[in-house]
């Protein structure tokens, strides 16, 4: 089947070998073609074809008004008049709203999967748009035309997550092992908004329904017969810090025993209408072995053979 | 435009957020490439050696950087495009690579596309884990274990209006592990195994994408596969520790425990998506079906709690279940150019339905056979409404409301064959709704300074847990001020939750984080990125629990506190000398000043309780690291770089009697080259 349907895309491929490039509008319609847009921007133009919009022009067969140039700063006749000036063009980036930025970008890339959630998305709410991230024709970066590496993007304005994958315990994003995108998706996502207050809501869900840790500790994945509630209903964020942490596996305590104690006391309505479950009166905590409570409760994210996680 | 291009490479340095001193990010080559045939190519290779000399605490080095000895290819590059998109086989390659050759975290990505036809792109990954587990199992956990990731995603015909896609994930996990098992004795101690860890996880994706009538649909199937066949031994005589109010003389001789887990996952997804001048549509039906089997074959031989000879043979197999659904409904309207209000609703679903039976044979007794069930259901509607207005072109409001209910409940049940009438159920349900309100401003004074202002309210009724979302509020502001050659921003965020549940206890928490960060290009030649931020999180929790000196009791009157006071720094100053050489000097550092207390116990303290939760209630430490590198150029095609990078790891306190500090010097030299 691939076979066939890579033989069926390379017939319309070579239709599209044979193309006009850089071709100008309709009379009237005020295209112009890039071929007249390089005669001046020859820094621009000449490394253009390594550029993914590129793919506009090579194409030959998108209208005036999705091809090079003109495809996103609109036509070019009134510029081209002027002999210049950011006025005179139609779609002058650094002279437009956010919302219009935005809206000019998705003309083509509304129907991206990835981005069918940019409208409740919060970097949509505070303004941030495209050209925040992205940088068109100055892009360092070998793929989606990042202004920066994108640990460096991210933490232009998310110094306190920069200095929390500094600290001793945390997530490999520096080292170049993670991207902040494996978690994320920053043009929105599809995931609930349980604990508004402190969730992130662009938090990509692993395989479209659950927390983004699990796309690699698959281990913890389940499904166990013998589930830890906490861990499937609120979340790995409810005992680990996800960025970065100075307390040892990402936790957000320094010791286990405080942070299994500060639910198991009873209190909360929990899943029994009557408070997380009391420990048993055999864990006598002044007992160094009881004070490292998962020495014993080793499958504390979920066990097959033990409802205490001891096996 | 050589000016621009400087400008363009220096603002860029200016910014690095680098704090690890290799691979070499400085170019070498022409950034334009060179022309061969139909196609332009830049390429560039960076070979080196890595050094490092450790003292103190190995394996908290290891666990924080873990960067070795050896001869390294830190990094790659190479580009091939076609220069008129019209290339034979291919319109683009890019391949980067970093770390290959023995670093701990390497990594590869390669996209290869034809324009209309394919594109292709994977990254493989590699990360060496070391973790001690010190400070939470007492070095019983160490993990030693070596994780490779790799994604491939071909998509067919990616300009048409209708695409195709493929795609394979593989997730693997390997390497030795110590872990604990208690045996014979129920309150004795955790006995240290040794595992070899063998996780696998794969998954293969089909899809298309599918444009008509201005909607997009979006089809993806996927299947994958899981299996755990970690087995875990013990070798030789464990000593039984001290206990407090329990005589224990366990003794475990000869441990084995197969623990296999096999599973698969098999899901769909469909996305309908559409957007008009006036409104826009998304709909989201997302579908897994989790199954695993395992099964468990654990036998002992040692020394009973009592000080007799003792086996114990346990046997466990069964299946779990997870069909889990998630649908999402997205409907946002346009009404005017200012106004964009969107309303979300979701379902998320998860059925965790699990069966297993458990046979053991302790010292010759048979303890016969038990059959468990569980069954665990959270099911979770959610709805939001966000309006998002821009009354002039300096100011702009947004604000919304949330509504969630969150249904979950727990169904057990536990049956011995060998007694009739022996089954026990146990349903519990409870519901949980939350409601909270967001609004925001959107200030923007002047064309290079925005300021932003919101807040979000909320209430929950019945949290799960006592250290949830109950009564919260957050409060938070940022602005920033960006022009090409400095950039400044600062944020303040602020998160306040009180939980009172039903019973007497309850738990409260406050954190506040303040950053400032700032970037300055002032001549191509010097730029500068400093940054500060102060994480302060203060919170206490009533606890209940047991203990005591010789006689353990309830204890309800302690509670937890933590405090963390962390100020985070970074600084990085680049200074190109002549046209010739680069220097960089970075330094960051993590300081937990705790709440200022001399001791972890303060003088004074006689009640054992009170020292041991004194003890864990801050955790001063410093984790900075400073670096330097130098990059010289000694050809328009050749590079010599070296650069050194410190670590210094000091607790104050140490927790529960472990101090695991260490310093480190690491380093590099190497030949950064394009040819």
């Amino acid at each position: 089947m691939v076979l066939a349907l890579a033989l069926g895309a390379g017939a319309l491929a070579s239709a599209q070998n044979q193309t006009a490039p850089a071709a100008g509008g309709a009379p009237g319609s005020g295209y112009v073609g890039s071929d007249v847009c390089k005669t001046c921007h020859v820094d621009l133009w000449t490394p253009f074809f390594k550029n993914p919009h590129y793919k506009s022009i090579a194409s030959g067969k998108e209208p005036p008004e999705r091809t090079g140039c003109e495809g996103c700063h609109g036509p070019a006749q009134a510029h081209v008049a002027a002999r210049g000036g950011k006025t005179t063009i139609p779609r002058a980036f650094s002279l437009m709203k956010p919302k219009a930025v935005m809206e000019a970008c998705l003309t083509c890339h509304a129907g991206n999967f990835d981005k069918s959630n940019i409208q409740r998305s919060e970097h949509t709410e505070r303004d941030i748009t495209c050209t925040n991230c992205h940088s068109i024709h100055h892009s360092p970066t070998a793929k989606f035309l990042l202004a920066k590496k994108q640990n460096e993007l991210c933490y232009t304005c998310h110094a306190a997550e920069r200095s929390q994958f500094e600290m001793p315990s945390r997530h490999h994003v520096n080292e170049g092992f993670m991207q902040c995108s494996d978690c994320h998706n920053p043009h929105g996502s599809f995931a609930a908004t349980w604990s508004m207050g402190v969730d992130s809501h662009m938090a990509e869900p692993a395989l479209g329904t659950e927390s983004p840790c699990l796309k690699c500790h698959m281990d913890k994945r389940g499904p166990f017969v013998y589930e830890h509630p906490s861990v499937r209903v609120e979340g790995c964020q409810f005992c680990h810090m996800p960025h970065g942490s100075t307390n040892a596996k990402l936790l957000r305590r320094p010791v286990v025993m405080t942070l299994c104690l500060e639910c198991h006391n009873q209190g909360g309505s929990g899943t029994r209408n009557q408070g997380v479950d009391l420990q048993s009166s055999i864990h006598n905590l002044l007992d160094p072995k009881f004070q490292k409570c998962t020495v014993c409760h080793v499958r504390i994210h979920g066990s097959n053979a033990d409802a205490y996680f001891l096996r | 435009m050589l000016t621009r291009y400087c400008l363009i490479l220096g603002i860029c340095g200016a910014l690095q957020a680098q704090q690890v001193v290799a691979p070499t990010p400085e170019q070498v080559g022409s950034p334009r490439g060179e022309t061969s045939g139909d196609y332009n190519i830049t390429q560039s290779f960076e070979t080196g050696y890595r050094w490092n000399q450790v003292f103190g605490d190995v394996g908290e080095y290891r666990s924080d950087a873990n960067y070795g000895n050896g001869i390294r290819l830190l990094g790659s590059s190479l580009t091939v495009n076609s220069k008129d998109g019209h290339g034979h086989w291919f319109d683009e390659i890019t391949l980067t690579t970093q770390g290959l050759g023995n670093d701990p975290y390497e990594s590869i990505m390669l996209r290869v596309q034809k324009n209309g036809l394919y594109r292709y792109d994977m990254t493989w990954r590699l990360s060496d884990y070391y973790n001690p587990g010190l400070t939470v199992a007492g070095g019983l956990h160490l993990e030693n274990t070596t994780r490779r990731l790799q994604d491939h995603e071909l998509t067919l015909l990616p300009q048409s209006k209708v695409q195709f896609h493929l795609g394979y994930s593989r997730d693997a996990e390997s390497g030795p592990a110590l872990s604990t098992a208690q045996e014979f004795d129920t309150n004795g101690q955790g006995y240290p195994i040794f595992t070899d860890v063998k996780r696998q996880w794969n998954e293969y994706r089909a899809g298309a994408d599918a444009t008509f009538a201005g909607f997009k649909l979006t089809i993806l199937r996927r299947w994958d596969f899981y299996k755990d066949d970690t087995p875990a031994t013990s070798d030789g005589v464990v000593a039984a520790g001290p206990t407090i109010g329990n005589v224990d003389l366990t003794v475990v001789n000869q441990f084995n425990r197969s623990q296999p887990v096999h599973g698969s996952d098999p899901g769909w997804m469909g996305n309908l998506f559409t957007r008009k001048k006036r409104w826009a549509l998304n709909a989201r039906v997302a579908y897994n079906s989790g199954h695993n089997d395992f099964a468990l074959d654990e036998s002992v031989l040692g020394v009973s709690q009592f000080g007799g000879a003792a086996s114990r043979q346990i046997v466990v197999g069964g299946d779990a279940k997870r069909p889990d659904m998630a649908d999402n409904l997205s409907i946002s309207f346009f009404p005017t150019d200012k106004l964009t209000i969107t309303n979300h609703t979701s379902l998320n679903s998860d059925r965790i339905d699990g069966a297993s039976s458990y046979s053991e044979v302790l010292t010759g007794t048979n303890l016969g056979l038990t059959l468990y069930f569980q069954f665990l259901g959270i099911r979770t509607v959610t709805n939001s409404t966000m309006l998002n207005y821009r009354t002039a072109k300096w100011i702009g409001f947004y604000g919304g409301w949330n509504y969630s209910d969150r249904q979950v409940s727990t169904t057990q049940g536990e049956t011995v064959p060998a007694f009739a009438n022996s089954t026990v159920n146990n349903s519990y349900e409870v519901t949980n709704q939350i409601q909270s309100a967001i609004a925001g401003v959107r200030l923007r004074p002047a064309k290079a300074l925005t300021v932003n202002f919101d807040g979000e309210v909320g209430r929950a009724t019945e949290p799960l847990t006592p250290i949830a979302d109950n009564k919260f509020h957050t409060l938070g502001g940022r602005a920033d001020y960006r022009l090409k050659k400095l950039q400044l921003s600062s944020t303040y965020r602020e998160a306040y939750n009180n939980n009172q549940p039903i019973s007497f206890q309850y738990s409260y928490s406050h954190s506040r984080t303040y950053s400032a960060n700032g970037s300055w290009t002032p001549v191509s030649w010097f730029s500068i990125d400093a940054s500060y931020t102060r994480l302060h999180l203060d919170s206490w929790s009533f606890l209940a629990f047991f203990g005591g000196l010789g006689r353990s009791t309830l204890q309800a009157s302690y509670r937890s506190d933590y405090l963390s006071n962390i100020h985070a720094g970074n600084l990085g100053a680049r200074f190109a000398i002549g046209r010739r050489a680069e220097f960089y000097a970075g330094y960051s550092i993590t300081m937990d000043v705790g709440d200022g207390r001399a001791a972890a116990v303060p003088a004074g303290t006689t009640n054992p309780i009170t020292a041991l939760l004194d003890s864990v209630q801050t955790f001063p430490l410093t984790y900075e690291s400073p670096l330097a590198r130098l990059s010289v150029k000694i050809s328009p095609k050749v590079r010599w770089n070296a650069g050194w990078q410190y670590y210094d790891y000091a607790e104050q306190f140490g927790l529960l009697g472990y101090y695991q500090n260490f310093h480190a010097h690491t380093g590099y030299t190497s030949i950064l080259w394009a040819f």
